[in-house]
């Protein structure tokens, strides 16, 4: 229902102009000016069914969009995302907004793609509440209905100013059980759905109505250890969880090779900087009891292993996750005679354990698996925030390990500020080698493959990285044959 | 009995006022910051502070309970995090929970009381052993596992009836459409499998305490027709113990809904709303959903108590 200043190629995922038809950055990386283009209008569904212009988008609505998220009395999620980097935003005129930067914010294009933006006027007449949930925007699809848990339905925009939608409405409807959703797809009463279970992937790619529709995803998945409590902030010890047992194996036996992949840095595969190979072969530990053995007698003569000890592996409630750590238990209790448990947590109890408190500000998690996806195809928005210092905060961390290295922070911080992506990647790859390599802040588990199911009648759908469902933007205009049980 | 209502009806108003403190106690200790979970796991400790604030949680807790209570009794208390009024948030779903609650429950009664009395009329028949097995099986089986073998064959294989979701309303009711009734089948028979089974058992386990009864022996030295005796003697007799059940799991469907059934059918009841409302620490949700639920239980089983007077002459209220 609404436009972004940049669009990202859906194979690139590289910033391409959308509402933003051209842009500058100044030299020192601290200005960026986009033209928009003109005419281009927000629309409504109007009481007698008809699609209807409600005000132009212009550059003050950009303004208005960045500054309303920015504003701490509107108390947005997305303010950090917004406040992290701007300094401020202004209208030059009409259709050209400039953006002062806090710092030369390499990710800059990509970040805009994650805003919609709002039409000014509009918003402020109906409230925030009200724009909340009856949306007007410059986008292919217009709001028409939304009955919360049920489903939400929009309606083509004949007039929208890139192309004609072909697809005369579009619903998307929660079913909140995977088998469901599965079932409902088989039977031809959904289009496309996403997260397919592995076991159920053999049998629908057999269907000839159904085509499994895959990708990496960027995600990354890990086995975290607290940095700041003894023995979880020993290399020595961390090294001998990795090696008492196979991730290679584990991962393969949670996702059958289907939708899951192996991870071996915090970069997923299909974003640049990622160093797979170089990380497999030398920073990855295959499962060696013999070493984890050596290891952990080490630590017991040191005192470093307390008597008795019974780590806990805590884990949200996913069953993956779940049964990665069932499987680390069950080593460590078998081959190496300490009695590990498994935790899961509830999502809530889960965050307020790994947040820490003032109270205990080491915290109680020594072992944690969880997981991070990425909001933008850039390094960056892993690295830094799973491992710069800046982010270990108590009450809300995303550096869940506390890990604080000065040189890996000098380096993520060269690597922001900096608009060289030769220079960007070097200098990621050389923090990842020592994160992965050298520190063994994680166990790098697994990546999701972004798997969705399509029905044979929907054409031009492709599945996306980002895990974003395109369906009428610069690039793509989705549409069904005759076959579609909706016709 | 009207003094009895009147009394009833007070002492609700303090029961409800209890549930409140207790309800907003133990979502205070629970944990999970509501704050935290709204700002993601991107939020810095400014934006959970501000959702904090803007949500007035940062204030005293007994000003927090105040609030909760006053905007609940006046209809304006607004949900955390979807973003609209806790009233029409209900609203909007329990026609859907009201629709599969009935539904549910009148398939469940018409099924399981008759069943029940024909299996204790024959006792140790094969009917008698068919009907047993049947109510075992029901009560063992988890209902969303019914839900999910009924879409599988009646719905895919079979491509009789529409995998889930709730169908075509009007004013608000799917019942209201076919394309509504039709989605309505599968959700309401896996639901009233359940209740079927304990109904069943009940039923039969009251009726054989009843026929065992001298008055019975009496009934039928008298000549009274063997119909009469059942169904005016022996059921009427039998009924109290089922009246007690059924009005439990009636306004057990009817005000908590059916949070399995609703999930695995996607049926977007009060149950898997209080569910999401949980997950998401809405805790304004909450609160409204589990007032309704705590009013809803209060009232039926008032109303219950009423109809043991209607049923058995002999109990009074005074």
């Amino acid at each position: 229902m609404f436009d972004r200043l940049i669009a990202l190629d859906p194979e690139t995922l590289e910033p391409k102009p959308f509402l933003a038809k051209s842009w500058e950055l100044s030299e020192d990386g601290l200005e960026l000016t986009l033209h928009l283009h003109e005419g281009v209008m927000a629309y409504k569904l109007a009481e007698d069914g008809t699609v209807v212009p409600v005000e132009e988008i212009n550059a003050e609505d950009v303004v208005f969009t960045f500054e309303w998220i920015a504003d701490p009395a509107n108390a947005s999620p997305n303010m950090p995302k917004v406040t992290g980097w701007m300094e401020k935003v202004e209208a030059l005129d009409d259709y050209t907004v400039k953006f002062t930067l806090k710092f030369p914010y390499a990710p800059i294009l990509a970040r805009l793609n994650y805003f919609g933006i709002v039409p000014k006027d509009t918003f402020l007449e109906m409230g925030a509440e009200a724009f909340n949930s009856n949306p007007v925007g410059s986008g292919p699809f217009v709001f028409k209905e939304w009955r919360r848990g049920e489903i939400l339905c929009m309606v083509k925009n004949p007039y929208y100013w890139i192309k004609e939608p072909y697809l005369d409405e579009v619903c998307i409807k929660p079913i909140p059980e995977l088998a469901t959703a599965v079932l409902a797809l088989e039977k031809g009463e959904i289009d496309i759905t996403d997260m397919l279970p592995a076991p159920d992937i053999p049998r629908l790619r057999e269907n000839p109505d159904i085509v499994v529709d895959q990708c990496p995803s960027l995600t990354y998945f890990y086995v975290g250890f607290n940095d700041t409590l003894s023995p979880y902030n020993d290399v020595r010890f961390r090294k001998a969880v990795y090696q008492s047992f196979s991730m290679d194996e584990a991962v393969e036996s949670i996702f059958m090779g289907l939708t899951g992949i192996r991870a071996y840095g915090a970069v997923p595969p299909t974003l640049w900087a990622n160093d797979r190979e170089w990380l497999r072969e030398n920073a990855a530990l295959p499962e060696n009891d013999e070493e984890a053995e050596k290891l952990f007698a080490e630590l017991r003569e040191e005192g470093v292993l307390p008597e008795p000890f019974r780590p806990v592996i805590y884990t949200p409630p996913d069953p993956r996750r779940i049964k990665l750590a069932t499987i680390i238990a069950t080593n460590l209790i078998v081959d190496h005679h300490i009695e590990a448990a498994v935790q899961p947590l509830e999502w809530g109890a889960y965050l307020d354990l790994l947040y820490r408190s003032e109270e205990k500000p080491e915290g109680e998690a020594g072992i944690y698996i969880i997981g991070w996806g990425y909001e933008l195809p850039d390094p960056d928005d892993g690295l830094y925030p799973l491992f710069h210092s800046d982010n270990a905060i108590i009450g809300s961390a995303n550096n869940m390990s506390f890990y604080k290295n000065p040189e890996v922070d000098a380096l993520i911080d060269k690597a922001r500020s900096t608009l060289d992506r030769k220079v960007r990647e070097e200098n990621y790859v050389k923090a990842q080698r020592i994160i992965f390599g050298q520190d063994y802040v994680h166990i790098p588990a697994y990546h999701y493959i972004e798997t969705n199911g399509v029905r044979t009648w929907v054409h031009d759908f492709k599945v996306s990285a980002m895990g974003d469902m395109r369906i009428c933007d610069p690039f793509v205009n989705v549409w069904v044959d005759e076959r579609s049980s909706r016709k | 009995m009207l003094s009895y209502v009147i009394r009833r009806l007070l002492q609700m108003g303090l029961v409800l006022l209890g549930v409140t403190i207790l309800l907003f106690i133990i979502m205070k200790l629970a944990p999970g910051d509501p704050a935290r979970i709204m700002a993601g796991m991107r939020g810095t400790p400014e934006v959970i502070e501000a959702i904090r604030h803007k949500l007035g949680l940062d204030r005293p807790l007994h000003v927090q309970y105040w609030r909760f209570l006053t905007e609940l009794l006046t209809g304006k208390l607004e949900s955390m995090t979807f973003h609209m009024p806790v009233k029409d948030l209900i609203l909007q779903r329990l026609p859907a929970t009201v629709e599969l609650g009935f539904a549910g429950f009148l398939l469940a009664i018409i099924i399981s009381i008759p069943a029940g009395i024909i299996s204790a009329l024959r006792r140790n028949s094969l009917i008698d052993y068919s009907v047993t097995t049947f109510a075992l099986v029901g009560i063992s089986t988890p209902v969303f596992w019914t839900a999910l073998i009924l879409m599988i064959f009646i719905s895919v294989q079979l491509d009789l009836l529409p995998v889930c979701g709730r169908g075509e309303t009007l004013w608000g009711w799917s019942i209201l459409t076919l394309d509504g009734l039709k989605h309505l089948i599968i959700p309401a028979v896996a639901l009233s499998s359940v209740l079927m089974a304990m109904n069943t058992r009940l039923t039969r386990a009251s009726m054989l305490e009843v026929l065992r009864q001298d008055y019975i022996t009496t009934a039928r030295s008298k000549g009274l027709k063997e119909w009469v005796v059942i169904l005016r003697h022996a059921f009427r007799n039998a009924l109290l113990p089922v009246v007690t059940n059924a009005g439990m799991q009636f306004s057990e469907v009817l005000f908590a809904g059916a949070v399995l059934t609703e999930t695995t059918t996607a049926w977007p009841g009060v149950g898997r709303l209080m569910f999401e409302a949980i997950a998401r620490r809405d805790q304004t949700v909450v609160f409204g959903l589990t007032f309704l639920m705590a009013f809803g239980f209060v009232l039926f089983y008032l109303i219950v108590d009423i109809l043991y007077a209607y049923i058995d002459p002999r109990i009074t209220y005074d």
